[in-house]
């Protein structure tokens, strides 16, 4: 991994595009401006992984039998 | 062309009904081109890749269980879909259908957004919205039923 230091108010350049700024810094948080083609999305990344976890079990075919509980709920009792 | 896939057989696709995402449903980067099929029900809809056979996502109307469901996009992402205005979209959300029936939910936070006449989608990210990722059904399911759902039994 690249390590580099920044100050508040500094930035690093990611290619001709990204910048990536540190603008505010506090004791336990660091709020960080990105500027990027909108073609580049940009997530928090905790999201994005349980974003993609969620639609890698959505692309495993389910079973016809869940589908149908799906379309017809169990009658309640 | 012919597509052949793993929960519909051999498909013929027309070409002029492929809708080629703008941005990938995150995680499937190589699958840019999807099909739209019908569901077993008016609120749910096959969405069939035609470059892998093998991969379908089942897409439910998220009114049917939400029925406030509300999507804010920015200019840009709606030019990106060739749209200018929400309602020029067609929203749905991804269902995820495990073995156990009660632990089936959909992504409210994530939507898949289709522009029908133009044959764009993507996969969007609601980031200032508190829809959560796991929204499960299995509460709303009664309600759904009672809309009176073609395919769904009645209790009567």
């Amino acid at each position: 991994m690249l390590v580099l230091t920044r100050k508040e108010e500094e930035s690093i350049m990611i290619g001709d595009d990204i910048e990536v700024k540190v603008l505010n810094l506090r004791e336990n948080q660091v709020k960080i401006g990105i500027i990027a083609p909108k073609s580049i999305p940009v997530h928090r990344r905790e999201v994005y992984l349980a974003i993609r976890s969620e639609n890698a079990q959505a692309a495993e075919l389910a079973s016809d039998k869940s589908i149908a509980e799906l379309i017809n709920p169990p009658e309640k009792k | 062309m012919l597509l052949e896939t793993s929960r519909f057989g051999a498909l013929e696709v027309d070409p002029n009904t492929v809708i080629i995402f703008t941005q990938p449903i995150l995680g499937f980067q190589e699958y840019r081109r999807f099909i739209l099929l019908p569901g077993p029900s008016s609120f749910l809809k096959w969405l069939q890749s035609t470059d892998s056979g093998d991969l379908a996502f089942i897409l439910l109307d998220p009114k049917s269980v939400v029925p406030d469901y509300q999507v804010n996009l920015g200019e840009q992402e709606l030019a990106e879909l060739a749209a200018t205005r929400v309602e020029d979209l067609d929203i749905y959300t991804l269902v995820v259908v495990p073995q156990d029936p009660s632990r089936i939910r959909t992504n409210l936070k994530a939507p898949i957004l289709l522009n029908m006449k133009h044959r764009l989608g993507k996969q969007t990210i609601l980031d200032n919205s508190d829809y959560p990722i796991q929204y499960y059904l299995s509460k709303s399911a009664e309600r759904v039923a009672s809309k009176g759902v073609p395919n769904a039994r009645t209790d009567a």
